[in-house]
């Protein structure tokens, strides 16, 4: 398993050249700038999640539900991606998923409580796409966000879709 | 059995951090000259280090001491310098100031994505990991000797 440090800097950077490249005409981002910024994270997040969900589950059988999907995406995907498990996922039987991740890994050098808090949002769309795309590969269409409210504890919050 | 005071410096001179824990006696002038005088004689001593040298040098300029106080310095790689200030019953500061680097400033600063490298530490995780540490020393205590 390669340096994790690699990815970790190869993140900080995708994350900074985007907000620059969006900022480069004007000197103020508005809110919109910042929403097209998250949302390439997420799209580029999406394409990387399909790609490795289909290498990690080559050898596992397929999945009795949708909670089972769940929880593999916080056991073992979450292990291979983040280096540790989900520490709490809650839902609501009803497509509903909370899954709260009180160290992660993302956001753990940033800071250990409230300093940086706006700047936390920046460094998790990449990993909500990530979630998506893991999903929507395993047959599941969702929504994922994430809010942070004491760092370095975050939770993402999915919401599968019904056709 | 004490540590003073730390300072870090980038490679052109600018004070990125400072701490004191046990500093009894302020220099008289104001921070910024402080930082700069610090500097200034860090570099005049390197210099004259490695030209008086009676042999080749390794690793230079390593510390000085006084009847009161001993200052520990040591360069990184990356020109980032760590000048520490403590009673006379330490005798080599240097691995101290190494690990502050690879297990504080690495870690907190350099994978931080908001600190921009340059400009002074303002991550209150790195401060809060730091002053722990230096509490946690053996050769730390709360009362200066």
């Amino acid at each position: 398993m390669a340096d994790e440090s690699l990815f970790d800097f190869l993140h900080m950077e995708i994350v900074s050249h985007i907000y620059r490249e969006q900022q480069s005409s004007k000197e103020e981002m508005d809110n919109k700038d910042r929403a097209v910024c998250v949302s390439v994270l997420e799209s580029m997040g999406f394409r990387v999640g399909q790609g490795l969900i289909e290498r990690l589950t080559r050898d596992s059988p397929s999945f009795k539900d949708e909670l089972d999907v769940m929880k593999f995406v916080c056991k073992d995907f979450w292990t291979k991606v983040f280096k540790r498990q989900i520490d709490n996922l809650r839902t609501n039987h009803q497509g509903t998923y909370v899954l709260q991740d009180n160290t992660f890994s993302l956001l753990t050098q940033l800071s250990n409580g409230k300093q940086y808090l706006d700047q936390a949002p920046k460094y998790l769309a990449f990993s909500c796409g990530i979630v998506r795309g893991a999903l929507s590969n395993l047959g599941l269409d969702s929504v994922v966000t994430a809010e942070v409210s004491v760092m370095p504890s975050c939770k993402f919050q999915v919401v599968v879709q019904k056709l | 059995m004490t540590v003073h005071n730390l300072y870090i410096f980038d490679r052109n001179g600018s004070c990125l951090f400072y701490n004191e824990w046990n500093r009894k006696k302020q220099a008289g002038i104001s921070k910024e000259e402080e930082f700069k005088l610090m500097y200034g004689m860090l570099f005049s001593i390197r210099s004259f280090v490695s030209k008086m040298s009676p042999l080749d040098m390794k690793d230079g300029f390593l510390s000085f001491q006084t009847s009161k106080y001993r200052l520990h310095y040591y360069e990184t790689p990356s020109g980032l310098r760590f000048v520490m200030n403590t009673d006379l019953s330490v005798p080599n500061g240097r691995d101290t100031l190494q690990s502050i680097y690879s297990n504080l400033y690495v870690e907190y600063i350099v994978k931080n994505p908001v600190c921009v490298l340059g400009h002074s530490l303002d991550s209150e995780l790195f401060s809060s990991r730091l002053d722990s540490f230096i509490r946690g020393l053996p050769f730390y205590s709360p009362r200066a000797a």
